[in-house]
């Protein structure tokens, strides 16, 4: 075994100190310059290349630069040392060399197949990030946001089909792709690619089940920059954001499947405790977020910290940031809490912060998110170069390609066609074309592979990974622009267009919604609606009818306690029953501004549109006698008064 | 599966001190539900009152988790065991371990004095709650530092420039020599008296007085800020203790690069003294020009592109930008929280100008979250720390010395200086403003950060154990007594200028009188010297132009043969502005800087106004104002025609709006 030993003096360690530096120092030039090109793209209306697509192109670049242009000289020390007194892996080893005691930290497991490659280019390996960095710190900021930034009026239209097509799209998927690429692994076995018995079918469904986690932030943006119709762009967003929940607890619980004798028969004790322990965690991950932004919301109604922005807002960044650490601790997954924990201080606390609040912690979440997607992207075109066990296999990546887009085929059109059936307002042709279209992979599929890459066949899936990333996101994300046009789907929908729209339409629209409401949501989502705004709006929030007036009477203290005194004061003037059920409305309309800057004066006068349409009555009596239509209007919100 | 456990223990308790602040924050809740029943004459009192416990608070909790980690965990069995099963004579920075047919991989953590193996962590829980000590100077000092930077008042901090200046370098120079002086007596004190038990030369005596020299008056300061303290005085300190902290980190580092050559490495030899000396110049000039360069780099950037169309591209940019120079600066060897500190300054004097508004407040409300989040981090770390931290040397006699010499460095720094600076000074820093800074000689997140970097020997535990008690009690203590002290010392507080310019501060009678320009000019020379009244012309007629969409524009400043490159450089707004208001703009050029500052100053004094008041009729005064401001610029105008000046000044100085 060659190895070069390396003595490290106090200097070398210094050196060693700042070795750090210079990584992160190379990430964040390659930032500087994806944000650069990309305002050059968006200043001149060059849309085929996303910032992520860009932030993957100077990835590449540098990758390149270090794979070649670096002198693998630097070898670190590969011997393996046996030891044969240790049962067990210390956390902290001392080590006693030439009377020198050294403190040696555990880091990780390797098998024993990776000892050799594993010394290689010692620049390589620093630029080389610890996987678990992807789940602890930069994926919860990217899911935070895109929790709290669920467009809250048409995701709860469409909850029903979001939900369908999160949950079982993603398990058609993983199943279908996990059959293709069993198929296509026994043909590499017959074709003497693979020896028999590496490959597994429960690595060809955890395979499955994380490229199932759909990412498509380049053809979102794209959406939102062009006003492409906001139903389709719900659907998209809704299912993508919920799909990775989904995909991440599934490889989970694909992962500790373990049959007992052997690994490749089927054993229904082994599959039911993986469906238990998929329900499990979804459900007390989903519980630990809601718990905590219940808290959050809690806490900034019964206290005056709306006073204090700053204090506000940190109260809010370290409770949502301890929504993921003690899902983490419990044995859950963080990330999907942190999911669910961004949607309910989207639907609740948000309606506490004062509005200064409110604008930092989204332009704060935006931010990180913003950096930390960038980042991800990044690295994963430094990826393809700097990580040293790359397997390229022709047949499984092709079967991979294959795989997938029979899998997209059959998770959105055989569901589209079940969900006609029940929508009034149908999915068309053109949408389901489009939603097919936008099965871009991205960052949690990416985080998901890399997490492990132990065995063999784990490598292979990490590269096939990664070009699937690379492929989609250029391809795909690049042919969103004439791919609209193509399906002739309407583009330029603006949201002060509907707004305009909505007065004059008002009587006939309104009953309409109402109806497709009363089709599309089921019984369950309406008593939830019901529930929402009768219990938890008014226990959690400022706004929604007093207490006391929805809980039975003999629970009257409680009510009293629990009820803002603001929701006293507002159920006098008529008319603000209705704002606080809207409230929703103006945290969409709201955020709608800020990932639009440039055109401030197009959010202002939609303000300032909004606020002269008197709230009309009907309207009011509609949503009062309540079926849960009133989150489809948008009326005057007192927020939004406070805007002009 | 220990890999697992372990980190969810580390989880875990990052989430107990991560409850730290939450729990402040019921308390804070607490303070306040008191004020708005009583909603009377104490309502400001009480206000402060939080404030003041803010820092105390977060310790306070921090302390408490702290005494549960450290009695009310099981101390569970060290892992650690010597091993003696290599052959090897060097140690690598990863080792492969085969452990009964597995391999585990193990990276280098740091080398330990063989004395200090069997006292390595016992308890396995506490080891998870403390952190590696370059965390704080990697992630959490520098947003703090960037942010004191981007936030220094411009107006007063270049009025006092020399003072502020004076009291950072020579001051900490003459408060660490004294300490140093001091401590050393007191350690041979202790070698008599037979308390010592290991060694503590001199020069450790050194770097114990650089490090305790760095200040830190956040409680002081916050409480300033509430009561709308005297601003020279407000200045006097924040520039003080900013400029202290840069200069403490870069004298404490050379001063553990004092090493002697031959054999008595504890004697004083010149060549190593002078090496040490140049190190210092060099490290803080490095640092300086580093964070000089990186931030007119971005200034350039964002004047030359449009990024101002898209402010999260910008704050993105800003941010990675900023973030750079604090690892350019240690990746060549320079200290990054110093350069991390002048990039924040020039951030503020000439990028903020570039960008756009929205950009403007997301900046200020980003670095001022990353600020709040890593300070109270810091504080509450302090508190775990005097119990988790498992080294502790406490030596009474050392903690008493240490006191009575923080407290008389702080005097013979603060009193002779400003005596010196009074005679040059045509606005004298009165008696009670000396008392006060001598009172507000708070230690803080740097003396903690630079205590705890290195605690490998036993005078460094010694020292780290005194820095934490110095800090605790400054805190505590003088923290709590600023309000007191300052109704004592009968320091003006409330201060408004924007209604009544105060009497010590002739230079608005000046400006609004009718035009004595000479008198002006006078007092500008006077105050400032020679080589600053260079500096702001400089600054004026070059850099402004040259970084900034502002200023007079370069084809008039420069000379005719570099026509070309100044009309290429010069942003086309620059003339617009410029086309109404040519003649007028020779006169102006001199005293721009002051003009600059008085805007700047009323417009802070106006959002420290609003924010501090909270009343219904803040729209009201707000109206009010910024009618009596305009009706101000326009006393300016008719008086000297620098009318220009002041417009311009309101987007050179909308930095400072924020600082309150």
């Amino acid at each position: 075994m060659e190895r070069q030993q390396r003595f490290m003096s106090e200097k070398d360690e210094y050196r060693f100190q700042h070795q750090g530096a210079v990584e992160l120092l190379v990430f964040n030039f390659l930032l500087i310059l994806t944000i650069l090109t990309i305002w050059l793209f968006k200043n001149h209306r060059f849309r085929f290349l996303h910032e992520t697509g860009g932030a993957m192109v100077y990835g590449l670049i540098m990758g390149l630069i270090l794979r070649y242009a670096t002198a693998p000289t630097d070898i670190e020390s590969g011997t393996v040392y046996d030891c044969g007194k240790l049962a067990f892996s210390p956390s902290t080893l001392l080590i006693n060399i030439t009377d020198q005691v050294y403190e040696y930290k555990y880091k990780r497991e390797i098998s024993q197949h990776n000892i050799s490659p594993h010394q290689g280019n010692a620049i390589l390996e620093k630029m080389t990030f610890d996987p678990e960095i992807f789940f602890n710190v930069l994926l919860p900021p990217i899911i935070f946001h895109a929790g709290y930034s669920l467009k809250k009026r048409h995701f709860f239209q469409n909850l029903g089909s979001i939900l369908t097509y999160a949950f079982l799209g993603t398990a058609i998927s993983c199943i279908v792709i996990g059959l293709i690429m069993y198929g296509f692994v026994k043909a590499m076995v017959y074709a003497g690619q693979l020896k028999n018995g590496d490959f597994h079918f429960t690595d060809c469904l955890f395979f499955g089940s994380l490229m199932s986690a759909t990412d498509p932030v380049t053809v979102l943006a794209i959406f939102h920059e062009l006003h492409v119709d906001l139903d389709l762009y719900t659907l998209l967003f809704g299912e993508s954001v919920l799909n990775d929940a989904v995909a991440i607890v599934l490889t989970y619980s694909i992962s500790i499947y373990s049959p007992k004798e052997n690994p490749n028969a089927f054993d229904a004790a082994a599959f039911f405790q993986s469906v238990g322990n998929f329900l499990g965690i979804f459900a007390g991950s989903f519980a630990m977020g809601s718990a905590y932004a219940v808290v959050t919301a809690l806490l900034t109604k019964f206290t005056k910290l709306c006073e204090f922005p700053m204090l506000e807002t940190g109260l809010f960044f370290l409770l949502s940031w301890s929504a993921f650490l003690s899902a983490e601790a419990a044995g859950l997954t963080g990330i999907v809490a942190v999911l669910f924990c961004g949607v309910t201080q989207a639907h609740y606390t948000y309606n506490n912060l004062s509005l200064d609040s409110k604008m930092r912690t989204k332009q704060l979440f935006e931010f990180m998110n913003f950096l930390a997607e960038n980042v991800i992207f990044c690295y994963m075109g430094l990826a393809l170069f700097t990580f040293q066990n790359h397997i390229f296999n022709a047949l499984f990546i092709l079967g991979a390609f294959l795989a997938i887009f029979v899998a997209r085929a059959c998770n959105i059109y055989p569901l589209s066609f079940l969900l006609n059936l029940g929508r009034k307002q149908k999915i068309p042709w053109n949408f389901q074309h489009m939603m097919m279209f936008s099965g871009l992979r991205g960052a949690i599929a990416f985080a998901l592979a890399i997490r492990d890459t132990e065995s063999q066949p784990k490598q292979m899936m990490f590269t096939t990974t990664l070009l699937l990333v690379f492929f989609t996101v250029w391809v795909f994300g690049g042919g969103t622009t004439p791919m609209l046009t193509w399906l002739q789907i309407r583009v330029g929908v603006e949201l002060e267009e509907e707004l305009k729209e909505a007065p004059t339409s008002h009587q006939e629209a309104n009953s309409l919604e109402k109806n497709t409401t009363k089709t599309e949501s089921a019984w369950l989502f309406r008593m939830w609606y019901g529930f929402d705004h009768k219990y938890l709006k008014p226990i959690l929030t400022h706004s929604g009818p007093p207490l006391t007036t929805t809980l039975p009477e003999w629970c009257g203290p409680i009510s009293r306690l629990l009820t803002s005194p603001q929701a006293y004061g507002e159920q006098l003037k008529e008319e603000d029953v209705e704002c606080i059920v809207n409230q929703d409305e103006l945290a969409m309309s709201y955020q709608e501004q800020a990932p639009s800057p440039c055109r401030p004066p197009a959010s202002l006068s939609l303000a300032q549109k909004a606020s002269p349409q008197t709230p009309s009555k009907d309207n009011i009596y509609e949503g009062d006698l309540g079926l849960g239509g009133y989150e489809l209007k948008l009326e005057q919100t007192p927020g939004q008064s406070q805007l002009n | 599966m220990n890999s697992i456990l372990s980190n969810k223990n580390k989880v875990l308790l990052t989430l107990l001190s991560i409850k730290g602040p939450s729990f402040r924050f019921s308390c804070l809740r607490f303070t306040l539900a008191v004020k708005f029943l009583r909603r009377t004459v104490c309502e400001n009192i009480c206000l402060n009152h939080s404030k003041l416990l803010q820092e105390g608070e977060q310790r306070g909790i921090g302390l408490i988790v702290g005494v549960i980690l450290r009695y009310g965990t099981p101390a569970t069995s060290g892992h650690d065991k010597s091993l003696s099963c290599t052959q090897e004579d060097r140690a690598f920075s990863t080792l492969l371990v085969n452990v009964s047919g597995k391999f585990f991989e193990y990276t280098l953590k740091g080398e330990i004095s063989p004395g200090k193996i069997n006292s390595v962590e016992q308890n396995d829980m506490l080891r998870k709650v403390t952190f590696d000590p370059e965390v704080f100077f990697n992630i959490l000092l520098p947003p703090i530092i960037f942010h004191a930077g981007y936030s220094l008042k411009k107006r007063h901090f270049f009025r006092n420039l020399g003072s502020i200046l004076a009291y950072a370098f020579l001051g900490t120079a003459v408060s660490c020599f004294i300490i140093g002086n001091l401590m050393y007596g007191v350690v041979k004190l202790m070698k008599i008296v037979g308390q010592l038990s290991d060694k503590f030369y001199y020069t450790d005596c050194l770097f114990f007085g650089a490090i305790i020299s760095a200040t830190d008056p956040v409680t002081v300061l916050a409480i300033f800020n509430e009561l709308h303290a005297d601003v020279d005085l407000y200045a006097l300190l924040f520039g003080e203790s900013v400029l202290n902290d840069a200069v403490a980190i870069v004298l404490s580092s050379s001063i553990v690069a004092y090493q002697p050559a031959g054999l008595n490495t504890h004697a004083f030899d010149a060549a190593a003294f002078f090496k040490s000396v140049g190190i210092f110049l060099g490290i803080f000039s490095g640092s300086f020009t580093m964070g000089a360069v990186t931030g007119v780099v971005t200034a350039l950037v964002t004047k030359f592109t449009k990024l101002h169309c898209f402010p999260l591209l910008e704050t993105a940019l800003f941010f990675l930008m900023s973030w750079s120079t604090f690892l350019l600066a240690e990746a060549c060897g320079f200290t990054g929280v110093v350069a991390v500190l002048f990039c924040g300054i020039t951030q503020a004097h000439y990028t903020y100008n570039n960008l756009s508004v929205e950009s403007r407040s997301r900046t200020k409300q980003l670095f001022e979250v990353l600020h709040f989040l890593a300070e109270n981090f810091i504080f509450s770390y302090m508190g775990l720390a005097l119990f988790t931290f498992q080294k502790h040397v406490f030596s009474p006699v050392f903690i008493i010395g240490a006191f009575v010499a923080i407290f008389l460095g702080r005097a013979a720094h603060i009193y002779p200086l400003s005596f010196f600076l009074n005679l040059g000074r045509r606005h004298k820093i009165g008696w009670n403003f000396q008392h006060m800074m001598m009172f507000s000689g708070l230690r803080g997140a740097m003396a903690f950060a630079l205590a705890i970097r290195d605690t490998a020997s036993y005078a460094r535990q010694m020292m780290f154990t005194t820095t934490l008690l110095i800090v605790f009690f400054t805190v505590w203590v003088i923290g709590g007594g600023t309000t007191p002290m300052l109704s004592w010392l009968n320091i003006r507080v409330g201060v408004d200028p924007d209604q009544d310019p105060p009497p010590n501060n002739d230079s608005f009678q000046v400006l609004q009188g009718d035009g004595p320009d000479s008198a002006r000019g006078n007092r500008t020379k006077q105050e400032s010297a020679w080589l600053f009244r260079l500096w702001y012309s400089f600054d004026h007629n070059y850099l402004k132009p040259i970084l900034t969409h502002s200023g007079p524009p370069l084809t008039t400043t420069l000379p005719a043969w570099c026509g070309l490159l100044a009309r290429c450089l010069t942003s086309p707004q620059v003339y617009d502005n410029q086309e109404p208001l040519r003649e007028e703009d020779s006169d102006f050029i001199l005293t721009e800087g002051d003009l600059t500052l008085t805007y700047g100053g009323d417009s802070t004094v106006t959002a420290n106004g609003s924010s501090g008041s909270h009343t219904a009729s803040t729209s009201l005064e707000g109206s009010r104002r910024t009618k009596s401001s305009s009706e101000e610029v326009l006393d300016r105008a008719l008086g000297m025609g620098d009318q220009p000046v002041s417009s311009r000044g309101t987007r050179l100085v909308f930095p400072l709006e924020d600082n309150a």
